[in-house]
């Protein structure tokens, strides 16, 4: 994720792009669709269902998103837009690990379970004891080699829990199950090889006595994978790379394309000059999610290895891809492109939300999906296709979506090749959003997304191959998009492709969402507030200023005493924390970087620090 | 597959530079030197005063140090820009050394010494990190020509404080 610094391009607009309201937390926009819901209680987009129920008790949390269907909803509604004014810290935790702390807590029983960034150690902490003690700590071996391997900070992005145990994968390429009780390591299989650049840092899923786990290193020259493990042996079921020969990429009898152009065998390898693909990436480092009725797994892929797409000429599938696979066997079902031979760095690794929405007069099984590209993709879910795509935020690269064939209208202006610098291209590699998941409220119908408004240069460059270093090829400096602001917190309506209401904020909102029956959203911010929001009209009800920036996820649990409390990761890092924002760490008497031209002042607001905040009235 | 082969870059520098062997055979030497000359105390300890020793607190007897061939070689700094970006240096510490997955070289701190010598062993051996040991890729005269490079571009950015207080943030070195 390399970059160069144009301060001076910079400073100039800094002034007028960082006038902060005096931390009344961002402005609202005026988007006539507000007046439309503020007040009702009826749902702004009727008849809209998760499809697929909350897992566990409605005060557990079990797994990363709460649900299979990956929309981040609590059931809890005792924290209402009427008493969230009283919410207060209840607790926190210091995870004694800095870097980035994407993710999220577990909550089952009386147990909260925590897995911190590299080394990757996890914490049980005792929710019915006063003081939250710990029932165990487990560290399990961790490669430090690894931490020079990984592209974009050493981050994990939690655990999952099932039948008493919890799974999550460790940065050198392991998974590792932890009994839930006693924090005894039951099993640790490893997945990926460090000297072939791979790491790991995605939250696994569990369906059916199977883990399910990818890899990360799309910017090491990886072949990327996902694979299912036995939750009890650890051993593996099957595993399915996403680039390469048909039967490599497990796409068979059941692979049945949507779009004609999708249709001729072996795709995977074709669509590469050579053997190109065998260090193409598709990593799976996102969100997983399930729907038990289809059987089926969603997934997507990282970019296409590396970034100059001079050395690469096609479509590379299935880089930057939505893919569906049967859960049993790894069986590719469809797979949909959003970027064919992306060259702007837009992974499609998004988390893909399971929700049946009522369009066009009756009820579709969508999956809604807003890819790194800008576009905001509503999908049937049974059979890839793109209902329709609308730019959720603001982007320049490409004009539409054309539906006939599911491919972007591009801008040729804004392709970049080697060589020849391309300016201004929005949005920029950290995408409209990135890893930061969004929410899906049943009581609105809406779902609620944490954005990114910024836009980049970008100049490709020939590089070699050499394995356990980046293979990448360009250098792309960013800036704040247009606006004068840098993110965005959005309810959005994936039955039209329209945004309801929308926060601005100062900073790219790098931590996820959650949405709770009570009718609040919550959701954190780069310079270290955390907020609850009303989830029909955007007003900011309440906000807390935490310890460090926020790139984790908030989750809703009942207390062992009753009550709701809202639990989040504070701790700046990730690509954005690390490698965006610039010179936050102070910790490292040997790493005084340059301020960051993205984000020039965010060292103001911020550092380094990784820490669990609980809340409750 | 396309690939970058750098290694006419190096053709042109061939002068008198340590070679692999000598290298080796110093550090070999600088081990046994670091070696207590003495049995230990009375109580049969083998290291008196263990917590007197300081990492780096011991200069390499003369004679025995590596010494960088190109040091001020405007020459070696052109070649060392170019093995930076050839080697994917470029892509894991920054565009000029500004710090990325790995740590800046830009900024006048280093966390295994900034000496022609220090710069020399972390490319040649790895670090803990994640930094690879480029010593089984690149010959002498390569590592020398990064060392040059990397160690020229820390001038004037080694940055003290930080004070947000005006319009701009004031960024000042000592």
């Amino acid at each position: 994720m390399t970059k160069t610094a144009p301060l001076t391009i910079f400073l100039a607009i800094v002034a007028s792009a960082c006038s902060r309201d005096a931390g009344t937390g961002g402005a609202r926009d005026s988007s006539a669709a507000r007046s439309n819901v503020a007040g009702s209680a009826a749902p702004v987009v009727a008849g809209a269902a998760a499809a697929s129920p909350h897992i566990g008790p409605a005060g557990e949390w079990q797994m990363p998103a709460g649900d299979y269907a990956n929309s981040r909803y609590s059931e809890l509604a005792q924290i209402t837009p009427a008493n969230v004014r009283n919410l207060r810290a209840a607790w926190t935790f210091s995870t004694g690990v800095l870097r980035g702390h994407e993710g999220q807590p577990l909550v089952t029983g009386n147990t909260m379970y925590v897995v911190t960034p590299y080394p990757n150690v996890s914490y049980a902490l005792d929710l019915a004891a006063e003081g939250q003690p710990l029932k165990w700590k487990a560290r399990p071996e961790n490669a430090q080699a690894a931490v020079g391997l990984a592209c974009c900070d050493v981050v994990n992005r939690g655990a999952a829990f099932a039948d008493g145990r919890i799974f999550y994968n460790l940065l050198d390429g392991h998974t590792v199950a932890i009994e839930a009780a006693t924090g005894k390591l039951l099993w640790r299989t490893q997945m990926g090889s460090l000297a072939k650049g791979e790491t790991m840092t995605m939250a696994p899923i569990v369906v059916k006595g199977k883990v399910i786990v990818g890899s990360s290193g799309g910017e090491m020259g990886v072949r990327g994978w996902i694979a299912a493990l036995d939750a009890v042996s650890g051993r593996q079921l099957w595993k399915a790379f996403n680039i390469g020969p048909d039967a490599d990429i497990k796409a068979g009898a059941r692979f049945r394309h949507y779009y004609a152009t999708d249709s001729s065998p072996n795709q995977g390898a074709t669509s590469w000059p050579s053997t190109t693909w065998q260090q193409g990436g598709a990593t799976v480092w996102g969100w997983i999610s399930y729907d038990p009725a289809l059987d089926l797994i969603y997934h997507g892929t990282s970019n296409p290895g590396p970034w100059n797409g001079a050395q690469r000429p096609g479509d590379n599938k299935w880089s930057a891809s939505i893919i569906a696979r049967d859960v049993n066997t790894g069986e590719m079902a469809w797979a949909f492109q959003p970027t064919p031979h992306d060259v702007w760095d837009y992974d499609a690794v998004n988390e893909n939300i399971l929700v049946d929405l009522p369009i066009g007069g009756r009820t579709r099984k969508a999956l809604v999906h807003f890819d790194r590209n800008g576009f905001a993709y509503t999908m049937d879910r049974a059979t890839g296709e793109v209902i329709l795509a609308k730019a959720y935020v603001p982007m320049n690269w490409s004009t539409g979506v054309d539906l006939k064939t599911g491919r972007p209208v591009l801008d040729t202006a804004k392709i970049p090749y080697r060589g020849k610098k391309v300016t201004n291209i929005c949005p920029s590699l950290e995408g409209g959003k990135n890893q930061q998941p969004a929410a899906f409220s049943p009581v609105t119908g809406l779902f609620y997304v944490p954005t990114n408004n910024l836009c980049m240069d970008f100049e490709a460059r020939d590089v070699a191959y050499l394995p356990g270093t980046p293979y990448i090829g360009g250098n792309a400096p960013e800036t704040g998009g247009p606006g004068g602001y840098r993110g965005e917190f959005m309810a959005w309506d994936a039955t039209t492709g329209r945004k309801v209401w929308g926060i601005k904020e100062p900073y790219p909102v790098w931590g996820g969402a959650l949405a709770t029956k009570g009718g609040v959203v919550f959701y954190g911010t780069l310079d270290g507030w955390f907020k609850a929001v009303d989830a029909r009209t955007g007003a900011v009800l309440w906000k807390f200023k935490v310890g460090s920036g926020v790139v984790g996820n908030p989750i809703a649990y009942t207390g062992p005493d009753g009550k709701e409390y809202v639990a989040v990761y504070s701790g700046i890092g990730g690509d954005m924390g690390l490698l965006i924002a610039g010179d936050v760490a102070s910790n490292l008497p040997y790493d005084v970087r340059e301020r960051g031209s993205t984000l020039p002042d965010i060292s103001r607001w911020t550092s380094w620090g990784g820490m669990l905040f609980v809340f409750g009235l | 597959m396309r690939r970058i082969v750098p290694l006419a870059l190096m053709l042109c520098l061939h002068t008198e530079a340590c070679a692999d062997s000598s290298a080796q055979e110093a550090r070999t030497q600088g081990a046994q030197a670091a070696a207590p000359a003495r049995p230990g105390d009375s109580t049969g300890r083998f290291v008196s005063h263990v917590q007197h020793i300081q990492p780096g607190g011991v200069p390499m007897p003369r004679g025995m140090a590596l010494r960088n061939p190109y040091e001020g070689n405007a020459a070696a700094v052109a070649t060392g820009a170019k093995l930076y970006v050839a080697y994917n240096c470029i892509d894991c510490h920054g565009a000029d050394g500004s710090g990325a997955m790995g740590p800046s070289l830009a900024d006048g701190r280093w966390h295994f010494g900034g000496t022609a010598p220090e710069v020399y062993e972390s490319i040649f051996q790895g670090r803990p990190d994640g930094m690879p040991a480029w010593g089984s890729l690149l010959s002498s005269d390569q590592v020398w020509a990064l060392v040059t490079y990397v160690r020229s571009l820390e001038r004037g950015k080694n940055v003290t404080t930080e004070n947000f207080s005006g319009a701009t943030v004031e960024r000042t070195g000592h």
